[in-house]
């Protein structure tokens, strides 16, 4: 069987972390015995990514998304456990990989700070051995898509937070990666400069068929731009596959939305509530959350009693029902370790 | 696929290049370091004057009159502000980089990294005290070749060596310093770069001949063999300064030395920071 484009197995990375305890007497004591842990920021990783894909990692903080990107990029070595990307080993730090692929951190940024982004540009240009024109085209190409033309000349210090993640993406892109890792690209931004970069990004992937791994925090940047989804928490895979998926495989909720005619009245209210929960009651709506099944039978129980003027039956928002997978594994997982613990 | 290798030396010209821009562009603080240093040179020359208001020489008989210290003194500040223009800044950053995770980007170039960590910025007001270090050595050699009486005779071997002996000087402080700042990885912080710099400096910018008395030899084996700082100018400087006829068969052998320190030097620090960037953690996210 031919190798996936980007492949993991049993990826694991701990790191060791020096515990540091409160007030100046433990900080002296600290001095001369220290007391170590064992943090496991990823636990056991196994995944394919196949040429050509977009794939979004979801996790709460600390999960080990950045972690596992991390690693992917040869930024760090792993405890234990292989990687090929391209069918490079990250680590290795080869330079025909890192000609292959780039990193973008919302968190972090590459350009020079007191200069303009263009200088850093050129840079790059010398350090990727990029022709000439082949730098220029590319460099036209991006500063057109992000509308960037304007600032390439002013001081990166005095861009705004979404101009210079523009910048830093036109960066990571002047060598025409063919794997590209995202991490939180649109952290920060305002709405607007979220929209842009999500727009851009998903041109830009369509366009060159390239690889995408992304992480991110806002469902929007996820919805709009990958099909398929990773969730990364507790260091481990909790669900891989589509992002409608993840609503049939983790909640059996509809929402149904019923705008009444007639007064809410408590008693309407309390015939109510032998459907399903009451989630909003903003007069004359109210929201329910129905088990799936029941959704057509409450449905015409319903119609044939009042007079409704509007009705609308939908998925819960994505964010909830992703927040309720993210609870679930740190509920488990605080088990597994009294569990653990009491071994 | 990019059609060329990068070329080491043009992304050197860029670094260089990027800096002086940034330079350029807090044009008041450039003059203003220009200006401190070269003040800081004609102090250092001020005080040695007076120095020499009171003895011949820089020890009994050593042969460091006041002009051949000048030369000394020159090349101090020849290898001091090559240090500074192109390592000093970049060691520190480097540490900083560490400390803070930002080296990932170091990390993610297809050239080698210490390369990359180590010439990105270029502090171009440094040079300021190559100028001044190379007025002085013209200055002292002409009265040194001009004397009336035993006149120094240039030999063409010098002229080779002395800057040969620059690099190697020049190498060696890299050398250490790549080696301090690749110790932030394990320590967490490290911030004694500076102090370190100025400590071993003050060590190095005098003849080693005033160590060899008393417990001064301990010091003198130690900065000779084990961190061979005492090296970096005193090789230059004896070579330069005085006839190569009068060196003795020791200062040879050190002279010797000298390149293999040089070798050794850069050997271990680059596999100490080889060491350092697999222990590399990336701070945050």
């Amino acid at each position: 069987m031919p190798m996936a484009l980007i492949e993991l197995h049993n990826l694991q990375k701990t790191y060791r972390v020096y515990q540091k305890k409160e007030g100046l007497r433990a900080s002296i004591k600290g001095l001369f015995k220290r007391t170590h842990k064992d943090v496991h920021a990823v636990k056991g990783i196994d995944l394919q990514v196949e040429q050509g894909e977009f794939v979004a990692f979801l996790g709460p903080n600390g999960a080990g998304k950045t972690t596992t990107l991390k690693l992917l990029s040869g930024v760090i070595h792993p405890t234990s456990g292989t990687a090929s990307v391209m069918g490079y080993t990250p680590w290795h730090r080869e330079n025909d990989y890192r000609r292959r692929f780039a990193l973008v951190m919302g968190q972090k940024n590459q350009l020079w700070w007191d200069l303009p982004a263009q200088e850093s540009f050129r840079l790059h240009q010398q350090i990727y051995g990029i022709e000439p024109q082949q730098f220029q085209n590319t460099l036209d190409e991006l500063t057109n898509l992000l509308d960037l033309r304007e600032l390439l000349g002013q001081p990166v210090r005095e861009l705004s937070l979404g101009e210079r993640m523009k910048m830093e993406l036109t960066a990571a892109l002047l060598h025409s990666p063919e794997v590209l890792f995202l991490d939180e690209p649109t952290i920060g931004l305002d709405v607007v400069a979220q929209h842009n970069i999500q727009q851009f990004l998903k041109y830009y992937q369509e366009k060159r068929k390239i690889t995408i791994l992304l992480t991110s925090h806002y469902m929007k940047d996820v919805a709009a731009l990958c099909k398929r989804v990773v969730i990364i928490a507790d260091g481990r895979i909790q669900y891989d596959g589509s992002l409608s998926g993840i609503i049939d495989e983790t909640t059996n909720r509809k929402l149904v939305t019923l705008q009444f005619a007639d007064p809410l009245t408590d008693q309407l209210m309390n015939s109510l509530k032998r459907f399903g929960t009451v989630v909003r009651h903003e007069a004359p709506r109210v929201t329910l959350g129905v088990t799936r099944d029941d959704v057509p039978a409450m449905l015409t129980a319903i119609l044939d009693a009042h007079d409704i003027d509007d009705l609308i039956v939908e998925e819960p928002p994505l964010e909830e029902v992703i927040a309720e997978v993210f609870t679930r594994v740190s509920e488990s997982s605080a088990v597994q370790a009294t569990e653990d613990g009491n071994c | 696929m990019t059609g060329y290798k990068p070329s080491y030396f043009n992304v050197f010209l860029t670094f260089a290049r990027n800096s002086l821009v940034r330079d350029m562009s807090f044009r008041t603080n450039f003059i203003l370091q220009c200006i401190s240093t070269i003040s800081w040179t004609v102090m250092n020359i001020g005080f040695y004057l007076i120095v020499f208001q009171y003895t011949d020489s820089i020890g009994k008989e050593t042969g460091w009159g006041r002009d051949e210290f000048f030369v000394f003194l020159a090349t101090t500040w020849i290898i001091n502000s090559l240090v500074q223009t192109f390592f000093m800044p970049n060691a520190q950053q480097f540490s900083e980089l560490i400390r803070s995770g930002n080296l990932d980007f170091a990390l993610l170039k297809p050239i080698d990294t210490q390369f990359a960590i180590s010439f990105p910025r270029v502090d171009w007001a440094a040079l300021s005290n190559l100028l001044m270090g190379i007025i002085l050595l013209g200055y002292s050699l002409f009265q040194l070749t001009t004397k009336p009486e035993n006149p120094l005779i240039l030999d063409w071997r010098a002229i080779l060596m002395y800057p040969f002996y620059i690099v190697c000087g020049t190498v060696i402080m890299y050398s250490v310093m790549i080696i301090l700042a690749s110790t932030s990885v394990w320590l967490g912080r490290n911030q004694t770069l500076y102090n370190f710099w100025f400590y071993i400096t003050n060590f190095s910018r005098y003849p080693m001949e005033i160590y060899k008395v008393g417990w001064g030899m301990a010091l003198w084996v130690f900065f000779t063999f084990l961190v061979p700082v005492l090296l970096v100018v005193n090789i230059p400087a004896r070579i330069m300064a005085r006839p190569l006829s009068t060196m003795n068969s020791q200062m040879w052998q050190l002279a010797g030395f000298a390149i293999f320190a040089t070798l050794a030097c850069l050997f271990i620090s680059r596999r100490i920071f080889v060491r350092a960037l697999k222990s590399y953690r990336s701070a945050s996210s």
